[in-house]
């Protein structure tokens, strides 16, 4: 007796006797998810039930994030461990003083700079908050089974960058944190797109420890708006590059093909899984740069470099430190290209290192509105942080990063200089 | 140790099946060379410790992107000692279709797990149980992975035992070959 | 009457008689996406976005190119 050998022709058409034989329908009026879920999917009702959503999600996650980094994370650093810490360190400043504590004096933790100050309250104090609401949402949408209908309503859009819908999960993902976001973007088919949505990912999406710390610094000075402005020129900058790749890399870009499954009751357990590992992923993979991003940026304020050999240079006179050094060097630049402070060197080179710190050190710049704008873009833009850039050097290979690292310094001057032009135009610059 | 893989569409409700048969001890790993990840859960049914393997969720074996082609790989790779075959009761022949296509090209003992049971029931989707058990000749058990209903008869090793040794007798190719025979007779006697 | 899929009004009704491109008619088999199926429109998406249908209780959205291959009997 030979093996059975099926087409999928017969195969299906033995399958639909038998579904004829055993399942039968019993006629009945159009239940309320069913109803729920046509109200979802169809563009007129869905777009405005679509924005409903990610605005509610933005306002879970600026309300939780509120709630526990102002209610009792800034007490917590503030009035009870920078006290302590300042108290138990030997009395004269000295430079491990400076390196681990940060500028004598200081009265938060934001300000601080120091290893043990600002390296634990940014991660523990503000981004922890920031992140975990919004893998809590981005769980939730996909147990309940929403994911799906996004990304047919967003399909239009992403399929003029050559992405389709499902390319808004993994930018979803991006805002909270882009390491996962990233790693969301292995599950796209073709090499060019996997390659576009990392680069444009990792260019123009601000992570949400990002966000917590725009949240913390620019909402509360010049209001909401001016952050969503920010958000929206990013996006604007996510289109641009996106329909330009789209143009000049070669392949393919598939086409849309996806079941929509029914909607379901969500879990409590799956969703405090999800977000649990998404969290420790965070936890371990991000918190170690952020310490060493501190660590690497005081030594690099503290050290200056004397005809040849480093020597100490107190907090006062730091233009002789090596971050004094680099933005002298750097100004004509930053000025004169980018419009901008030259201190904001400092936040500069530590958004390599780690985004949120370099907002919250560019908050302590004195600047106009304007050039703090170019200075957050320029900050989202400028470079991965390192965390990602690893995560991007695994996905793409070496050849991949240094073409992703040639777009990305080419946005970089666009997008800058392209802001500051704007300035000029308005006469602010 | 006995290994199970719990396989079926995507959007079927496995993982929920999964969570419920292996609890918290979750190891979430990715497959070699690709850049799908994987769960695998630990659990004991009938006091035999038990590997639960949560596969990506296809329509066939005939690979049409990366998750399927994983999912045909782990057939010929794992040598599970089951297969769970979990279908959405609101598309019964999309879920057969894998179930058939396996028992053709794979002499694994399998069960179907007829998930989302409630919602089948309330869309009005009425599954005469008692002829599909005598048509496919195989454990079928109508689960709701959400609520848990159903999983402890889906998970009972006396049952499964019963199919393995069934298997022994009889080959999934030869068994598929009844089903269809089955099938072209039910439609004479009805 | 004869049309293309993408080119059904919504809630309309009708069975598949024809999928062009064999790559595409693949890819829809093993959704039971298939010659002779019953097919509703349930959404088409502006600016030639995806339309999402329904076949068998079970809903699916595919790209308007794809739409284009599958020919329905309305």
């Amino acid at each position: 007796m030979h093996k059975l050998k099926l087409t999928p022709e017969e195969r299906w058409d033995y399958l639909d006797k038998l579904a004829e034989e055993v399942v039968t329908l019993k006629p009945r009026r159009l239940s309320l998810k069913d109803a729920i879920g046509d109200l979802t999917i169809r563009p007129l009702t869905g777009i405005p039930i679509a924005l409903g959503i990610l605005f509610s999600v933005w306002m879970f996650f600026s309300t939780f994030a509120g709630f526990f980094t102002d209610g009792f994370m800034v007490p917590l650093f503030d009035e009870h461990y920078l006290p302590w810490i300042q108290d138990i360190f030997p009395k004269e400043p000295s430079w491990l003083y400076a390196l681990l504590v940060g500028t004598p004096g200081a009265d938060n933790c934001f300000e601080a700079f120091g290893v043990l100050t600002t390296g634990l309250f940014v991660p523990f104090g503000v981004v922890l908050w920031a992140i975990i609401p919004l893998y809590l949402s981005v769980a939730l949408l996909e147990d309940i089974g929403y994911l799906p209908r996004l990304a047919v309503l967003v399909d239009n859009i992403l399929h003029r960058i050559g992405l389709h819908g499902f390319a808004i999960v993994p930018t979803i993902l991006s805002f909270g944190c882009n390491i996962p976001g990233v790693t969301a973007a292995r599950i796209l088919e073709t090499k060019k797109e996997r390659f576009m949505m990392m680069t444009i990912l990792a260019i123009f999406i601000p992570c949400g420890a990002q966000l917590g710390i725009m949240e913390e610094t620019i909402a509360g000075e010049y209001g909401n708006w001016l952050m969503f402005a920010i958000i929206g020129y990013l996006l604007l900058g996510y289109f641009v590059v996106g329909w330009i790749l789209n143009k000049i890399l070669p392949g393919r870009s598939p086409e849309i093909l996806i079941d929509i499954p029914p909607y379901q009751r969500p879990i409590w357990k799956n969703l405090t899984m999800k977000t649990w590992i998404r969290v420790k992923c965070f936890l371990v993979h991000a918190v170690p740069f952020v310490i060493l991003g501190s660590l690497l940026v005081n030594i690099l304020y503290i050290v200056g470099i004397e005809n040849g050999n480093l020597t100490l240079v107190s907090f006062e006179e730091g233009d002789r430190s090596i971050m004094g050094r680099l933005s002298i060097a750097l100004e004509p630049i930053l000025a004169g290209w980018f419009g901008v402070p030259k201190e904001t060197i400092l936040p500069l080179v530590t958004a390599f290192l780690r985004k949120d710190l370099a907002v919250a050190q560019l908050s302590a710049i004195p600047m106009s509105m304007y050039q703090l704008f170019t200075s957050v873009v320029l900050i989202s833009i400028y470079f991965p942080c390192i965390a990602t850039f690893a995560v991007l050097w695994k996905e793409l290979g070496f050849r991949g990063l240094l073409k992703s690292i040639a777009i990305l310094i080419i946005s970089t001057f666009t997008f800058g200089g392209l802001l500051h032009g704007l300035w000029m135009l308005m006469g602010v610059a | 140790m006995f290994k199970i893989l719990l396989m079926g569409n995507p959007n079927v409700g496995k993982s929920v099946v999964f969570s419920r048969l292996t609890g918290a001890n979750v190891v979430v790993s990715n497959y070699p060379g690709t850049t799908v990840d994987y769960t695998k859960g630990y659990t004991k049914i009938g006091g035999e410790e038990v590997e639960v393997i949560d596969v990506p969720g296809t329509f066939s074996l005939e690979p049409k992107d990366v998750a399927e082609e994983i999912a045909l790989r782990m057939l010929k790779e794992e040598k599970p000692d089951l297969i769970i075959d979990v279908i959405d009761a609101t598309k019964l022949e999309r879920g057969l279709y894998l179930a058939f296509e396996i028992m053709e090209k794979f002499n694994y003992p399998l069960i179907i797990d007829l998930n989302m049971w409630d919602i089948a029931v309330g869309k009005g989707i009425e599954i005469d149980l008692k002829k599909l058990r005598e048509i496919l000749g195989i454990p079928v058990i109508p689960t709701v992975a959400i609520s848990g209903e159903g999983i402890k008869e889906l998970a009972d090793m006396e049952r499964i035992k019963k199919v393995i040794m069934a298997k022994e007798k009889k080959s999934m190719n030869e068994h598929l070959r009844e089903i269809l025979r089955r099938i072209k007779e039910g439609v004479k006697d009805a | 009457m004869k049309k293309v899929l993408n080119q059904m009004k919504y809630e309309e009704k009708g069975r598949i008689v024809e999928i062009k491109t064999a790559g595409v008619r693949g890819r829809l088999m093993s959704m039971n996406i298939r010659i002779g199926k019953e097919v509703k429109m349930l959404a088409k998406q502006p600016l030639k976005g995806p339309v999402a249908i329904e076949v068998e209780n079970a809903q699916t959205s595919l790209s308007q190119e794809m739409a284009k291959q599958i020919v329905v009997e309305v």
